[in-house]
């Protein structure tokens, strides 16, 4: 780190930086228990995620940050499993969201380097893995539910119940902005943005704002979101919704937005490395722009209810290492994942898949990064391998992510549940949909 | 007598090494060796349609159309899976039968244009009609190649060493018969096409027809790698046909060469141990893609025939030894 900071000149952010990150260090060591372990007590964990391609904005981060919680845990004495201490190790696989390469990394990781947990992103790569985790009865984590149904029995999506959460934010739109009343949405026509685009359907539905038209949905190869745009904002729209686009979408379509003057509301699934789309339009353009999904440097993360240990001083740490313009929506994902599993491995004094699943899922609820959530989806996925509880509503205000709120994706269910499903259905979403 | 000795054995030496591969391997490099059986059967009958001069981009999308056919005869009609994979290349070779129609009427650069659009076309049917083709998710729980035993050797498809065993005689029977045609008088025929059009037209060699042929023989192959690859992961969807999956056949076949039979499948072979096997192994995973690139780079400036011309090179080193020692022989 040092070396780094030299290398590359010390400055006073940098300096700043770099102590609040070691004091979160020396922080994470004296806070979390400590117990001795012998080197040769290592439990391996697996990541196959895509490192590289298009879509590694939502698995590098995340394997950066598993590894700061790695050293974090093994600094303060590893995890304790039937009374002895282990250090924790990460096997990485770049299955480049490819489900060839993910069923070749499953098949590494568990029969090579005998991980007792794999976390995937999911999407189009957990059916290439399935075979392989119904063959092992390994258990699997992803971040998108859609992969959840009644025979993934050792799958779970016990971090992010995507897209189910954005009602949250077309929820919050409406309260605190009652003047919109029209939106407009784009999503790229695949198996992220299709059940994002039903998820959003329903929560505009719900909230009473109109769509101006049917969601339009390009192909993943579109590289010029000119004409795109364009097509958008031609009825001068209340609400832009980018549904669930990936980070090469949503920064050229914001700079087509500003380039070409809409001035109306933006509201995103995600927005990672928003400073570059800041710097690329403007910070009174972003300005207001509603998201999802928090830096943890946001004081608001530091309420009790809170299950993520130590947020500010983890996104300190991320932004040392890596740098805070890196700092991605799976940055801290993965890592979360991470403490439910920690807690299950130590509640049933053991690392093996079934013991570790029964342990997470007893009682029914769960320590959720946002706090306590309930194991839920059968209505939806077909089995209750998804943890649910509440969600931040992230706005930028001065060029910087901030969580507004928090709200209760089971409270909204409760109300509009019927809706989600409908719209569920018409885009073939549902999981006695999927062929 | 001598020379067809020597060949033999070299064929059932070289078959005993493929039978052993996958003992001498690991449980991923067994998997890896499973895709790259598959894509060896993708590069060389992409060859096979070069060998008239016509270059597709259309090729792994074709390639999509007997997965996408074979998974849905299976799954939906209940097709026996053996069976479903050979209506799979058959289905492939028709559309592209129906596909030569429009396209060959366009040559070169236009014709590649052309097979770009025609296979975009095909993949946006796929995302758009969700009944039946899973619309961008694709088809999930494709039937797998159900299991039997022959005594001797329990197949098991799930495990990477049965579908190999099954891979592999699917693509040496494949590459022998495309050996065989590309040997026949209507495999040098396709090379008249390739090199005097006019003077084989003028011949009375019907052009176009012998394009179309190679073109839907060709794709039948292609269907039929299609096919193994669905049997085998268990799923497809758009993606797995697209332009990205088009850029490594083609990467294969300009570093391999397409002068002789082998080049394709040894720049197949070569390029996917290097990212697959060496890079992963060596801890450049994130920076595959970089090192690759660089690799294509200097392959193209400084090999610009292939690696086949290495091999050639060593082949034409070594007789050219023998010739010489023949000589010193003869002289003493």
């Amino acid at each position: 780190m040092f070396a780094k900071m030299f290398k590359d000149g010390l400055t006073r952010r940098r300096l700043l930086g770099s102590g609040v990150a070691m004091a979160g260090s020396a922080a994470a060591a004296a806070v979390l228990p400590r117990t001795a372990f012998a080197a040769d007590k290592v439990v391996k964990i697996g990541f196959l995620a895509p490192l590289t391609g298009p879509v590694a904005a939502w698995g590098k981060p995340g394997l950066d940050g598993c590894l700061i919680w790695g050293d974090w845990i093994n600094a303060a004495g590893g995890i304790n499993i039937g009374g002895e201490a282990h250090a924790v190790e990460f096997v990485a696989y770049d299955n480049e969201y490819d489900p060839t390469k993910a069923r070749t990394g499953a098949t590494k990781l568990i029969r090579e380097d005998g991980v007792k947990f794999i976390m995937m992103l999911g999407g189009d790569t957990w059916p290439g893995a399935q075979p392989v985790a119904d063959r092992t009865g390994m258990l699997f984590s992803t971040l998108l539910p859609s992969d959840l149904s009644p025979d993934t029995t050792t799958l779970i999506a016990p971090c992010e119940v995507h897209p189910i959460y954005n009602v949250t934010g077309v929820e919050w739109l409406a309260d605190n902005m009652p003047e919109l009343k029209t939106a407009v949405m784009c999503a790229q026509d695949d198996a992220l943005g299709l059940p994002s685009v039903a998820t959003y359907l329903a929560a505009f539905e719900a909230a009473g704002i109109e769509m101006q038209d049917d969601p339009l949905l390009f192909d993943p190869a579109t590289t010029d979101f000119a004409p795109v745009v364009t097509r958008l904002i031609s009825g001068n729209p209340d609400i832009v919704c980018l549904d669930t686009c990936y980070a090469d979408y949503v920064h050229p379509i914001c700079e087509q937005l500003f380039q070409q003057g809409y001035g109306g509301q933006v509201i995103s699934c995600t927005a990672d490395f928003y400073q570059q789309i800041v710097a690329k339009t403007s910070e009174e353009f972003m300005e207001g722009f509603v998201f999802q999904f928090p830096d943890f440097d946001d004081p608001a993360l530091n309420d009790e209810n809170i299950n993520f240990r130590m947020p500010n001083e983890f996104y300190a740490e991320y932004a040392s290492r890596y740098g805070a313009d890196q700092w991605g929506a799976v940055s801290w994902e993965y890592a979360s994942i991470m403490d439910l599993w920690k807690a299950g491995a130590e509640r049933a004094g053991s690392a093996e898949p079934d013991a570790v699943l029964a342990a997470m899922k007893e009682g029914g609820t769960g320590l959720h990064a946002f706090g306590e959530a309930d194991w839920w989806g059968k209505d939806l996925f077909g089995i209750d391998n998804a943890l649910v509880g509440n969600w931040p509503i992230v706005v930028i205000e001065g060029g910087k992510a901030t969580i507004k709120e928090f709200r209760s994706i089971p409270e909204w269910y409760a109300k509009h549940g019927e809706l989600l499903k409908k719209h569920m259905a018409a885009y073939g979403q549902m999981w006695d949909q999927r062929s | 007598m001598h020379s067809s000795v020597t060949s033999l054995a070299a064929i059932l030496g070289l078959g005993a090494v493929l039978l052993a591969l996958p003992h001498a391997l690991s449980f991923s490099q067994q998997e890896i060796l499973v895709f790259l059986t598959i894509n060896v059967l993708v590069v060389a009958s992409y060859r096979l349609l070069t060998l008239t001069g016509e270059w597709s981009l259309g090729h792994v999308v074709i390639m999509g159309v007997g997965a996408y056919a074979s998974a849905l005869l299976s799954k939906r009609l209940g097709v026996y899976v053996p069976v479903s994979m050979l209506l799979g290349a058959v289905t492939a070779a028709m559309v592209a039968l129906a596909l030569s129609f429009p396209l060959f009427r366009m040559k070169g650069f236009y014709f590649l244009i052309g097979s770009f659009a025609a296979g975009e076309i095909i993949r946006l049917l796929w995302k758009r009609f969700r009944d039946p083709f899973g619309g961008p998710k694709g088809i999930k729980k494709i039937d797998p190649m159900p299991d039997f035993d022959i005594g001797i050797y329990a197949f098991d498809f799930f495990e990477p060493v049965s579908y190999y065993y099954l891979a592999l005689a699917v693509v040496g029977v494949s590459l022998w018969i495309m050996w065989r045609i590309e040997r026949s008088p209507v495999g040098l025929t396709f090379h008249a096409v390739h090199w005097q059009d006019r003077l084989a037209e003028a011949s009375g060699v019907n052009v176009r027809a012998y394009r179309t042929l190679a073109f839907v023989l060709a794709s039948g192959f292609a269907g039929l790698s299609g096919a193994l690859l669905a049997h085998y992961i268990g799923t497809i969807n758009p993606n797995s046909f697209d332009v990205e999956q088009m850029v490594f056949v083609l990467t294969w076949t300009i570093v391999g060469g397409t002068a002789t039979f082998y080049g394709p499948i040894l720049g197949c072979v070569v390029l996917t141990i290097l990212n697959e096997i060496v890079l992963r192994e060596a801890g450049f995973e994130q920076m595959r893609p970089l090192i690759y690139g660089l690799i294509l780079i200097l392959s193209v400036l400084f090999m610009p025939k292939g690696l086949e011309s290495l091999v050639r090179g060593a082949l034409s080193w070594q007789n050219a030894r023998k010739k010489k020692v023949g000589e010193t022989q003869a002289t003493e």
